[in-house]
This record gives C-alpha cells, sequence and structure tokens, in this order.
C-alpha cells in the first residue's frame, strides 16, 4: 500500500541534485561571459595575482580560462560527463579560492581593515565583491561539486558518463 | 543490492578520471579556438605590460637639469603640496624613473581650458577601453587603448606629434594604462618632455562634474562650442 520509502526521497534528492548543477551552471556561464567579453580586463586582473612571470602564461591563463568555465558550465547544464566535470571545477576551484583568499589577506594587511569589509575585484567576473561573501560562495560551489563528483545520479542528464 | 568490489571501484575511478582529463583536453582546446577567432582575444606571444617593465638605467651624465626639461604649462602654478595617496605617490616615483611628469587636477584642467587645445597644441589622450571612451571622456580627448595600441597609433601619433603638451589619463586610482600610454607614445617619438600623465583620471574629472563627452571623438571647437 505505501511507497517504498527510498522512492520519493530519491526522485527528491535527483530534483535537488539537478537544480543544484544548473545552479553551478549558470554561475559557470555568467561568470565566463564576464571575463570573455573584455579578456584584457580580466588579463589586468590576474597579472595583480603575480601568478606567472612569463607573459606568455599569464596570456594563456587569461586567454583559455573564461571559454573553459563557459565549456563547464554548459555541460553540466546539459549534464555530460558531469562527475568528470565536477571534479575539474573542484580541482580548479581549490586553489583559485586559496588565491583570492591570500590576495584579501595582503590587502587587509595593508589596510589594517577587519577581513569581511574587504572588497576588491577578484577576477572572478561579478567585478568588486565583499570577500567574506566570495569565499562562503566559493566554498558552497566546491562543496556542491564533491556531491556531484560522489553521487551517482544521471537523472535529467544527456549523457551522464561518457565512460560506461 | 551488491557492493562493487575493489577492481569495479578502481575501473570506476579510472574512468573518472579518464572522463575528467577528456574535458579538461576538449575544453582548453575550445577555449584556444574561442580566443583566437574572437575580435577581442589575448595575444598569446605578446607581452602586454612590457611599457610597465623598469626602464633601463640611464648613461651617467653631470648636468641631470638639462637631461629632461620640465615643461608643465606656463600657466601652472602649483604652490600648496599636498601629500599624494600612496597609489598616485608611486605612480608618480615610477613616472619620475621613466623621465615622465604626473598632472594634477588643476593643471588638468588649466590645459583643458588653455586656447591652445582648440588648436591642437594641447592635446588629450584617453588610455581606456572601447566602451569606457564611449561612455564618456574628456572633450576632444582620443583614444589609445594601449592594450590594442595598433588599432589607434596610426591616427594619434601625428597629431601628438604637433602638440606641444600631451595629456594622458585613464580610469585614475590604481589604473597603469595612461602610464603604459604614455610610454607607447614616447618610444613612437614623441618627445618625454612634453607628456603629462593626469593620474587622478577620469574618475576624478567627472567626479569634480568637469565637461563630459559621450560617444565619438568631436573636434575641440565643436564640443566648445556645445
Amino acid at each position: 500500500m505505501n511507497n517504498p520509502p527510498n522512492k520519493p526521497s530519491t526522485s527528491q534528492f535527483a530534483a535537488w541534485m539537478a537544480v543544484a548543477r544548473w545552479i553551478v551552471a549558470a554561475l559557470f556561464i555568467w561568470m565566463g561571459i564576464n571575463k570573455a567579453i573584455e579578456p584584457v580586463d580580466f588579463l589586468k586582473l590576474l597579472r595583480q595575482y603575480d601568478l606567472a612571470h612569463t607573459p606568455w602564461m599569464l596570456n594563456l591563463v587569461a586567454a583559455t580560462l573564461p571559454w573553459f568555465e563557459i565549456f563547464c558550465g554548459v555541460l553540466l547544464g546539459l549534464g555530460i560527463a558531469v562527475r568528470g566535470v565536477a571534479l575539474v571545477v573542484v580541482a580548479m576551484l581549490g586553489p583559485l579560492t586559496w588565491l583570492v583568499l591570500q590576495r584579501a589577506l595582503a590587502l587587509q594587511a595593508a589596510s589594517g581593515s577587519p577581513f569581511c569589509s574587504i572588497r576588491f575585484d577578484c577576477g572572478c567576473g561579478a567585478g568588486e565583491v565583499w570577500i567574506c561573501a566570495k569565499l562562503l560562495e566559493n566554498l558552497l560551489l566546491i562543496a556542491v561539486c564533491a556531491i556531484l563528483v560522489m553521487v551517482r545520479e544521471g537523472r535529467f542528464c544527456l549523457r551522464f558518463n561518457l565512460f560506461n | 543490492m551488491p557492493q562493487p568490489n575493489s577492481s569495479q571501484k578502481s575501473r570506476e575511478l579510472r574512468h573518472l578520471l579518464l572522463e575528467a582529463l577528456v574535458v579538461v583536453v576538449a575544453g582548453l582546446l575550445l577555449a584556444l579556438g574561442a580566443n583566437a577567432v574572437s575580435s577581442r582575444g589575448i595575444k598569446i606571444t605578446r607581452d602586454y605590460f612590457s611599457a610597465l617593465n623598469p626602464p633601463p638605467a640611464p648613461p651617467p651624465s653631470t648636468n641631470k637639469a638639462t637631461e629632461n626639461p620640465q615643461v608643465l604649462p606656463p600657466t601652472t602654478n602649483v604652490t600648496v603640496e599636498t601629500p599624494l595617496p600612496p597609489a598616485l605617490a608611486q605612480a608618480a616615483a615610477r613616472l619620475q624613473q621613466r623621465g615622465l611628469q604626473m598632472a594634477t587636477l588643476q593643471q588638468a584642467l588649466q590645459l583643458y581650458r588653455d586656447a591652445r587645445r582648440l588648436s591642437g597644441l594641447v592635446v588629450f589622450v584617453d588610455a581606456r577601453n572601447d566602451r569606457s571612451y564611449q561612455e564618456g571622456h574628456i572633450p576632444g580627448a582620443w583614444q589609445l587603448d594601449p592594450y590594442r595600441h595598433e588599432n589607434y597609433m596610426a591616427a594619434v601619433q601625428p597629431v601628438c606629434q604637433q602638440a606641444e603638451v600631451v595629456v594622458v589619463y585613464c580610469t585614475g586610482g590604481d589604473c597603469e594604462d595612461s602610464e603604459m600610454a604614455a610610454v607607447m607614445l614616447a618610444e613612437a617619438g614623441i618627445p618625454k618632455n612634453r607628456i603629462l600623465v593626469f593620474a587622478g583620471g577620469f574618475d576624478e574629472w567627472s567626479a569634480n562634474k568637469l565637461p563630459v563627452e559621450k560617444g565619438a571623438r568631436m573636434p575641440p571647437q565643436q564640443s566648445q562650442s556645445k
């Protein structure tokens, strides 16, 4: 008479996972487009991090990262190679978040302001942001993508796995 | 439900890593292609910030006063020395190293009101990108985006060559684009002592509600009559 207890919660979980995936996808596409529209502005922001000591390396990151984000966003949105994309996003967002944190700490040391009152353009594609909000956002994105890697939930996906 | 054994797990892990690798390779190839076909794409081999590299040490000279005569316009008379904000002080030091001079808002304004501007002897150069320039610039200013200088230099260089004073500006604050444009103009043959960098930039100009021209550049005579 009763539905099996796991059925409704499983389909509900699938729906939540799809919504989370679409939110991450939309964020990536939006931020990627913002950077790809004016890549030189992104290049100037990247330079602040003092990451690459050769111009071509800095140029390569500035040229590819925006489009790569859009690509990942589209794949996640359509549900193609979901776990692989989510793994790449985690691997990408982790170090980037660390760099943003380091830059914010340097700005805080220079200004002497409370940490959460630091506001700057981190080159993330959303203009000037409050650092605490940005870090929280990135941690949430990492957490959602980590769940996408671990959970094999292929509903609402065009091709969940590339290799079976 | 049967639990996956260790060989299944390791196969799944291999598939996951392979999938991630395919995504990275395909994404990078697509990104490089998109950058190559985009009109605003980055040129990978170009050093966009070469103009900001430290200048080579000048040869020793016995008479430094005549080496780089400072030709701020005679109308300029700034007597009150106020401490510069750190970003401006750094910019002033960098400019001095390159033999360039920094202009304050008062100096830029005096030059804007200078009658020589109407005859092209005082020239303003906007070192911001197309979007910012179109949204508003100092009336009559020429555009020289240093990251796409090849698109502008042919028009700007002859104008600056004839000018007695060239005032270069960008957004202001931490913006280094006016420095880059000034160095490029100097490299294109404009004598350094004619180039001023208005460090407060367009932000300071517009914050003081000074005249702003939107859209394409109009000759100073026309913008004056508006």
